[in-house]
């Protein structure tokens, strides 16, 4: 391989970290607010692959401007999802929404097999095969939407937990839930509003996922161990720790897809992931009781 | 005490009586009935395996396919280059699944339960991808067993072994002290901690039984299908199908697994023409299970005869 496309093969890796710190946030933001380990996040992403393909093939509306679309569409869907799969099983340990949130995986991914098959899919634009040359280096226009739309994305996001009243009571009750709801804060409803946003940026990151690979109704698992590994290396409750942490696992895998071929891609992230449980076993919840 | 040992050799006798029976199956049975009779034995050891973990351990694993996959991988090596005997083959790859989990234990046990269950869903999905990869191991299209496996009905007897053997440790772990270690590190790992039970070798124990019947399963798995790749050996449907019968029969109770496995291979059979469709139901009884049935269907049966008979003998 050229350095010329070894660099471009980095760079590509830099623009998809920005995507994966997006479509990491709401898995991460989810599990630092009320502690679950949201197992559908992955079938929440491949659902807004789906949402961008059927709104570009069926309306015609550009999957980048029908993003705010989708992202709301995924927020009003999973607010009752909490509010009738996991709310009842608050208090119950966590091993009890978790599962059921294992059983949703199952059920949607066999409810995209059989909605709209098992062939793979990408979101194909008519800027799809545009590419940008900047110097020696060659990347896909879209990588750079991608990562320029998810880094405003999640950037809003920072805002939002940090400098706004809804902000506080996100990391009362990620802080403690006890607590917070002594001094007034409506826990439930912080943790309702904290799903739905998770899985509006899962809608949104989904999309752009599907503009820059392709994806399969199986797709889920993948998407998920990729944002969990983000999640591991960047540390809950720090939105900036998940966006370096999302472009360092982009680079990473980039790094394995040119030492040792495409195939060993996916490898990385879970090799990542596993990496840091055993040299952080502590884990970054830590301290948090 | 009497009276609970009096019973305990009663169910002993009915569980040798039945074992029995299962070994005589396959000369009766047509081959298609065998075939499910292999998968029914197979699958409950991986059921009761898994409940060990999840149930009395509190450990929810979603990697029981990276078991399995290595169990049937070591088995179809070890047959194919050297000549070791079954039994022995079978017991190395019994073996294997223990030093996985042994190995692993750095990573996913010494975090609290959340990052183990998603941990061991990783290295499942990382050995599955190693083994896609590097062509040793047979690469994308995978390994063929040299050796004549043993007929179906042997096999059936083979598994009616590794059923007794893991029995056997369900009931040294649910009736011995090693059950009281489970319960004290699952409910409260640092009061457990402070009367002086070591957690982390506790849960490693656990794990590693259970990993090496797994992975003994995987081998039998291996060593009926004749020919190995890594899709299906490393395939998520065998961490999905294993937590699903066992949290749909009933986590963390004895009769739990036979009753998941049986709900979920006859659902399985009336609906094998729409697998999505079979699939979607699981996931919707281990949903409903985890809401209004948090033990399961062994739950509620030990539960509704008694609510009933209070609601005919109030009204």
């Amino acid at each position: 391989m050229s350095i010329e496309a070894a660099a471009s093969s980095l760079v590509v890796g830099v623009l998809l970290g920005g995507i994966f710190s997006l479509t990491a946030l709401g898995l991460s933001l989810v599990l630092g607010v009320m502690r679950l380990v949201n197992l559908a996040h992955g079938e929440f992403l491949v659902l807004g692959a789906y949402a961008g393909y059927y709104l570009l093939t069926v309306t015609g509306i550009d999957p980048l401007l029908g993003l705010p679309l989708i992202a709301a569409a995924m927020g009003l869907v999973a607010a009752p999802l909490y509010r009738f799969l996991i709310q009842p099983l608050m208090g119950r340990g966590v091993e009890a929404p978790m599962m059921t949130m294992f059983g949703l995986s199952i059920v949607l991914q066999n409810l995209y097999t059989a909605a709209f098959s098992a062939d793979t899919r990408s979101i194909e634009t008519g800027y799809s095969a545009l590419a940008l040359n900047l110097g020696p280096v060659t990347v896909g226009l879209v990588y750079v939407m991608g990562f320029a739309i998810s880094i405003g994305i999640v950037g809003l996001i920072h805002l939002l937990v940090s400098r706004t009243a809804f902000g506080r009571d996100l990391r009362a009750s990620a802080q403690d839930a006890g607590a917070a709801a002594i001094v007034g804060v409506n826990v439930p409803r912080v943790q309702m509003l904290t799903f739905a946003l998770g899985a509006a940026c899962a809608g949104a990151g989904g999309t752009l996922s599907g503009l820059v690979n392709s994806f399969t109704p199986a797709s889920g698992a993948a998407y998920l161990l990729n944002s969990f590994a983000v999640v591991v290396l960047g540390g809950l409750g720090s939105v900036l720790g998940t966006l370096l942490a999302g472009i360092t696992v982009g680079i990473l895998q980039s790094l394995g897809g040119v030492l040792f071929g495409d195939g060993y891609r996916d490898l990385v992230a879970l090799l990542v992931f596993l990496a840091v449980l055993i040299v952080r076993p502590q884990g970054f919840m830590a301290g948090r009781g | 005490m009497a009276r609970q040992l009096k019973a305990r050799s009663a169910g002993f006798a009915a569980l040798i009586l039945a074992l029995a029976l299962l070994g005589v199956a396959p000369a009766v049975l047509r081959e298609y009935d065998t075939q499910i009779l292999l998968r029914m034995l197979l699958a409950l050891v991986l059921a009761e395996s898994w409940n060990l973990l999840a149930g009395y351990g509190g450990l929810v694993s979603l990697g029981t396919s990276s078991a399995v996959g290595l169990g049937g991988y070591v088995l179809v090596g070890l047959l194919n280059h050297s000549i070791l005997p079954l039994p022995v083959v079978i017991l190395a790859a019994a073996l294997s699944g223990a030093v996985l989990a042994a190995l692993a234990s750095p990573g996913l046990l010494r975090l609290r339960g959340l990052y183990f269950t998603v941990g061991t869903l990783a290295l499942a999905e990382a050995l599955r991808l190693v083994m896609i990869n590097v062509n040793q191991f047979g690469g994308a299209t995978g390994l063929f067993l040299n050796r004549d496996p043993p007929a179906l009905g042997a096999l059936v007897w083979i598994a009616v072994g590794l059923l007794l053997v893991t029995l056997l440790v369900m009931e040294f772990c649910a009736h011995s002290g090693v059950s009281l270690l489970l319960r004290a590190v699952r409910d409260d790992q640092d009061v457990a901690a402070q009367m002086g039970v070591r957690p982390f070798r506790v849960k490693l124990a656990a794990f590693a039984a259970a990993s090496a019947l797994m992975a003994a399963a995987g081998g039998l798995q291996a060593l009926k299908l004749g020919a190995i790749e890594p899709y299906g050996m490393f395939g998520l449907r065998w961490s999905i199908d294993t937590l699903a019968m066992v949290v749909i029969g009933g986590l963390g109770t004895r009769a739990g697994p036979v009753i998941g496995v049986v709900l979920v291979m006859l659902s399985g059979e009336l609906l094998a023409d729409y697998p999505e469709a079979h699939l979607a139901l699981t996931g919707l009884l281990m949903m409903l299970a985890m809401r209004f049935a948090p033990r399961g269907v062994a739950g509620l049966l030990a539960v509704l005869p008694a609510r009933w008979r209070a609601r005919t003998t109030g009204a």
